[in-house]
């Protein structure tokens, strides 16, 4: 039992790092349909930017993370202009900017790879490495900082979307991008702050997993596929569907690591079994779009 | 007359390597290995506007289980080839069935999934798969008593080039090849002309894939060695790129793509080391930007 409750707290918090992948993911493809493979890379870059900050200049935390996420957003937003938007304005299919992403994702990496030595590098926890125990549950200070840091993005991306005039003219977009523009929404503005805010998401990702799993060019991939494995199982309607999908995905992935008696790397097979059974019986994702 | 040209060019390419230095025939016939698989890639990305990042992982799927089965298996050369497309084919249908089900890029999330599980199973698979170190040390067996190595084998590959490129071209120039580009540039209106828009997607990726592992069973004894390194995922997103850059959707775009980009680690790696990655992604962001039909489409334009 003791056991079972550690798991869960461990398998909750990574379910976090998926769902903000996956929040990511969901932040471009509803106003502009575009899925963006490279926020795995963004994540990685984050990592690495937490290593500058807060391991090799030893920023405090809090100024260090807002450090890392200001980053990520100018990221987000440059990767939009050189990439994207010249696309859009084009008329060009939209294939052509996803296309253009992952050339932008060789790069990304290629960049990182040059720029820091080929190990992984470390990045330090926020509140030093130690238990909490709440009762009967129990887990590390980092699962519970994930933890908190999660629900409070979800919270604020739920008031964004449900309570300011900025939120409602990014669903307006995802609606009807056409009717959108025609009352007066600005529709490069909206695309340029989805991928702002793709890039922040995907960065507090990186920056949390990071202290666990090292600072690594390669680290990015399992991610952007847990990610949008996580997006599939939760459905792209709703931002709630995300953050369940990896709850579920990480569930899934960590009792079948500790329980079946398979080898642990098999588990990254659970992202493409997810993908097939949610395609094959519910392809819309769990949560179906509000009407 | 025209099959004729054709004909003697594949011959021009065959005797080549009998020419050549043992060097320069190890580069040439891993030169022909990228084209006749940007050549299929491009059958499926190019002409029917399918994104999968899988194509590399069945060229590896392909070698190893050739190498499986005729050396931890024992199985008779015939045997193993048949039953590693069988295996390709089963894998690719598993895939594609469920990936092709709704509008979008699933069956890109779904393959990418898959190249990524394919380096974890040949990391992991213990004695069947040799772990990271791979499986080495084996021949290709004896022919009706031949042994083919060296420039001989290289014709092998010349054939393989020949009836990849044949079978595509067939398929392009048929019902299905124009089926094939309505799907990618409006399945609604070859919904409508009574097009099965899922199941050619499905036929595609699954066809495309058994010629991408015929031609790993092929490579598997090029260098007699089979290992993880090889088949890593950069090369899914390199293939990708050699068929934008050349042009998509056009057979010579992908066989110009596939020279250039496998020909430019040559020249590149006195001036970048090994991260000529970084020159190829910029290239693409450029070719997508500014080029969108590719070095294919820039020959267009001159030569009118």
């Amino acid at each position: 039992m003791q056991d079972l409750l550690e798991l869960a707290v461990s398998a909750t918090a990574s379910g976090c790092i998926y769902g903000l992948i996956a929040l990511a993911y969901l932040l471009m493809i509803r106003p502009t349909g575009i899925i963006n493979f490279a926020v795995g890379e963004w994540a990685m870059v984050a990592s690495f930017g937490g290593f500058i900050f807060l391991t090799k200049y030893e920023w405090p935390y809090p100024l260090g993370m807002a450090a890392v996420v200001a980053v990520m957003i100018l990221v987000g937003w440059a990767t939009e202009r050189i990439a994207v938007r010249p696309l859009v304005e084009k008329g060009a299919p939209l294939l052509a900017p996803i296309l253009a992403l992952l050339g932008v994702l060789v790069v990304t990496r290629e960049i990182i790879s040059v720029s820091f030595p080929p190990d992984p590098l470390p990045v330090p926890f926020p509140f030093g490495i130690g238990r909490i125990e709440i009762g009967p549950i129990g887990g590390s200070y980092q699962s519970f900082f994930i933890i908190a840091v999660t629900l409070a993005v979800f919270a604020g991306t739920w008031f964004f979307f449900e309570k300011t005039l900025w939120g409602k003219s990014f669903e307006a977009v995802s609606l009807n991008r056409r009717a959108a523009a025609l009352m007066g929404i600005n529709l490069s503005r909206v695309t340029a702050l989805s991928f702002a805010g793709g890039a922040g998401a995907a960065g507090l990702a990186g920056l949390l997993v990071s202290p666990n799993i090292s600072a690594h060019y390669l680290m990015g991939v399992p991610l952007a596929i847990q990610g949008f494995t996580a997006l599939v199982v939760g459905g792209v309607g709703r931002v709630e569907g995300a953050l369940l999908g990896g709850l579920l995905l990480a569930f899934a992935e960590q009792f079948i690591a500790r329980y079946a008696p398979i080898p642990s790397g098999y588990t990254q097979g659970v992202p493409l079994l997810f993908l097939m059974v949610f395609l094959l019986v519910r392809p819309t994702g769990l949560l179906r779009a509000r009407a | 007359m025209k099959r004729l040209a054709w004909i003697g060019g594949f011959v021009i390419l065959a005797v080549l390597p009998f020419f050549l230095g043992s060097y320069h025939n190890d580069v040439y016939r891993k030169m022909l290995l990228w084209v006749t698989l940007a050549l299929g890639y491009n059958f499926l990305f190019g002409i029917c506007g399918q994104v999968a990042f899988s194509h590399f992982a069945f060229y590896g799927i392909g070698a190893y289980s050739v190498v499986i089965l005729l050396f931890q298996l024992g199985l008779p050369l015939p045997v193993a080839i048949v039953l590693g497309v069988v295996i390709c084919v089963v894998l690719a249908l598993v895939v594609a069935i469920p990936a092709t089900r709704l509008e979008g890029f699933y069956l890109a999330l779904v393959t990418l999934a898959l190249a990524q599980l394919f380096i974890v199973v040949l990391n992991e698979g213990g004695n069947v798969t040799g772990g990271t170190g791979g499986i080495a040390n084996y021949r290709l067996p004896p022919i009706f008593g031949w042994r083919i190595a060296g420039p001989a084998y290289t014709v092998v590959i010349v054939a393989l080039l020949a009836g990849t490129l044949a079978v595509l071209w067939r398929l392009d120039h048929s019902w299905f090849g124009r089926a094939c580009r309505a799907v990618r540039d409006n399945p609604e209106a070859a919904a409508a002309m009574g097009v099965d828009v899922a199941r050619t997607k499905v036929i595609v990726f699954t066809l495309t894939s058994a010629l991408a592992g015929i031609a790993g069973m092929v490579y598997a004894f090029v260098d007699n060695t089979v290992n993880p390194p090889i088949f890593g995922l950069e090369n899914a997103f390199l293939i990708l790129f050699m068929v934008i850059v050349g042009g998509a959707g056009r057979h010579a775009g992908a066989v110009i793509g596939a020279i250039l980009l496998f020909l430019l680690p040559f020249w590149l790696s006195p001036l970048v080391g090994h991260h000529h990655q970084l020159v190829f992604g910029a290239l693409v962001v450029a070719a997508i930007l500014l080029q969108p039909k590719g070095l294919i489409g820039l020959w267009d334009r001159f030569s009118r």
